[in-house]
């Protein structure tokens, strides 16, 4: 717990760390995502993942940055209302990929990074949001009725 | 002079759809460059389509070796959102069947890590070894790779005779004490082919942020078992093997102590599993808004999910997988490094790289 408090002393967080469903959540406030990263790496923290959201009509996009120290699950979440957002490629080389999945998934641009080749699918388009791709090329299968 | 060697996706060194590019000069790799994505799914956005009990056969068909490693982490998430706790008996026996899934993994890496080596002979001594570990899971799922055996608030089906295992448990720990652990950790042919190459230092597996046992293999002392435990793992007594030197030797012994404390785990969840119900909840669920998070520590390291749901609705609205060979694959560029071009096949393999994880 005393790491957490050094993660909101150091980010200048007022807010309080919130566990919910498997994670502790930090508010980063005004802090960017490169603020946050170089206070979790000089920690020692491990970089797990960055799960993207698309927002309900057109109102941009949410990032979750998960990161693990001794154990503890960690997220931070950051709503860019655009589709860029500073890369931490630099600072931790663990984000390659997952940037690069983001960035081909949702059409989101991680500024201060190159991406090719393409990670996922072979082709010549960069930025392409895949689930509109996915949803254009085949329509869902049907499903049965869940029992009542 | 310099020149590329590509080796997949398809190739008979790399079995898999997968390409690593490498640029030699002369039989020395200087450095490599990975490829995915050739068998890419796009299961997480089918996952959006498909409701509660659907989706769980679903992410079972992410990996065809930890099937029951991934239904295990979404229905933790999915209990949390639906605030639903397992209870003791089903929590034992996902346990069990998460330790049954990492011997057979690891057995299974053995023998394709032996053929890799040469040593066919050890290829089918750990093929053996791993029907009878597949005759056990059958024997309590009724099925030999996909299980069906979680559910959102405990597992389908019970075991019904846990004592009746512990002989299977001592046999398979047996001939692991006997056979292929010291064959691996003293014969000359495995450790000329193993000692000192594809190093990953501690440095770049933390830079890395690589998991499991290509972490631990490089000093990185880290299993979510003991770390952020699940299931019944804070009841169970193991250690968490850890080798210093980075090679495929190291990757090699976490692996073969791994089994060892597989069977110790084994063991006392057999033993000690209580009676009672295996589920709770029944057939339908009231979600909660809200994304849940879950992590287990797969055969292959960390495995992490992101479940986000509606309240109201029958399907998720997002499911995030970070599967482990996702953040381990990439550290292979720096494993190769400097490697011969002839042992870069077995580099790749001492991951133990699930291509079916990674193009999810």
């Amino acid at each position: 717990m005393t790491s957490l408090e050094t993660i909101r002393e150091k980010l200048a967080i007022t807010e309080p760390w919130v566990e919910s469903r498997g994670a502790y959540w930090l508010n980063p406030g005004p802090s960017s995502v490169r603020d946050v990263a170089a206070v979790m790496i000089a920690l020692g923290a491990r970089f797990v993942t960055i799960t993207a959201y698309e927002l309900p009509n057109g109102g941009g996009f949410r990032l979750e940055y998960h990161w693990d120290l001794t154990g503890n699950l960690l997220g931070f979440s950051f709503v860019i209302a655009g589709n860029s957002i500073e890369s931490i490629y630099d600072l931790t080389e663990a984000a390659d990929w997952i940037e690069r999945e983001v960035h081909e998934g949702f059409a989101i641009h991680f500024t201060g990074r190159e991406y090719e080749p393409l990670l996922l699918r072979p082709g010549d388009k960069l930025g392409v949001n895949l689930k509109e791709f996915s949803a254009s090329a085949a329509e869902a299968p049907s499903q049965k009725e869940v029992a009542q | 002079m310099s020149y590329k060697i590509p080796m997949g996706p398809y190739h008979p060194g790399l079995e898999e759809p997968y390409k690593l590019d490498m640029i030699c000069e002369g039989e020395t790799v200087r450095d490599a460059e990975l490829h995915i994505g050739f068998n890419f799914r796009n299961i997480e956005h089918l996952a959006e389509t498909r409701n509660y009990f659907q989706v769980i056969a679903l992410m079972e068909r992410v990996c065809g070796i930890c099937s029951f490693i991934h239904t295990l982490t979404l229905c933790q998430a999915m209990e949390q959102l639906t605030g639903l706790q397992p209870p003791p008996r089903a929590r034992y026996i996902r346990v069990i069947m998460a330790e049954l899934e990492r011997l057979h993994s690891h057995v299974l890496w053995a023998g394709i890590a032996s053929k890799l080596m040469g040593f066919k002979t050890m290829f089918m001594t750990c093929f053996a070894l791993r029907e009878k570990v597949m005759d056990v899971l059958q024997a309590i799922s009724g099925n030999r790779v996909n299980y069906s055996m979680n559910r959102i608030g405990g597992v389908n089906r019970d075991i019904e005779d846990p004592h009746s295992l512990l002989p299977l448990v001592d046999a398979l720990e047996g001939e692991m004490m006997r056979t292929v652990i010291p064959i691996f950790t003293t014969s000359s042919t495995a450790r000329s082919r193993c000692a000192g190459i594809g190093v990953l230092t501690h440095d770049k597996a933390i830079s890395c942020a690589v998991v499991g046992p290509t972490a631990r293999a490089s000093g990185v002392n880290q299993d979510l078992r003991r770390d952020a435990p699940y299931a019944a793992y804070s009841e169970m007594q193991f250690q968490v093997p850890v080798e210093q030197a980075g090679d495929v030797r190291a990757r090699l012994f976490v692996r073969a102590l791994e089994i060892i404390e597989s069977c110790r785990i084994l063991r006392q969840a057999l033993t000690a599993i209580p009676p009672g119900e295996v589920s709770v909840g029944g057939d339908k669920f009231a979600f909660a808004t809200g994304t849940a998070t879950s992590r287990v520590e797969a055969p292959r390291g960390e495995v992490m999910y992101s479940v986000s749901w509606k309240e109201g609705s029958r399907n998720p609205a997002r499911v995030h997988v970070r599967t482990p060979t996702y953040a381990n694959m990439p550290a292979v560029r720096w494993m190769v490094r400097g490697a011969r071009l002839a042992d870069t096949p077995l580099i790749q393999a001492s991951i133990d790289p699930c291509y079916s994880c990674t193009d999810r």
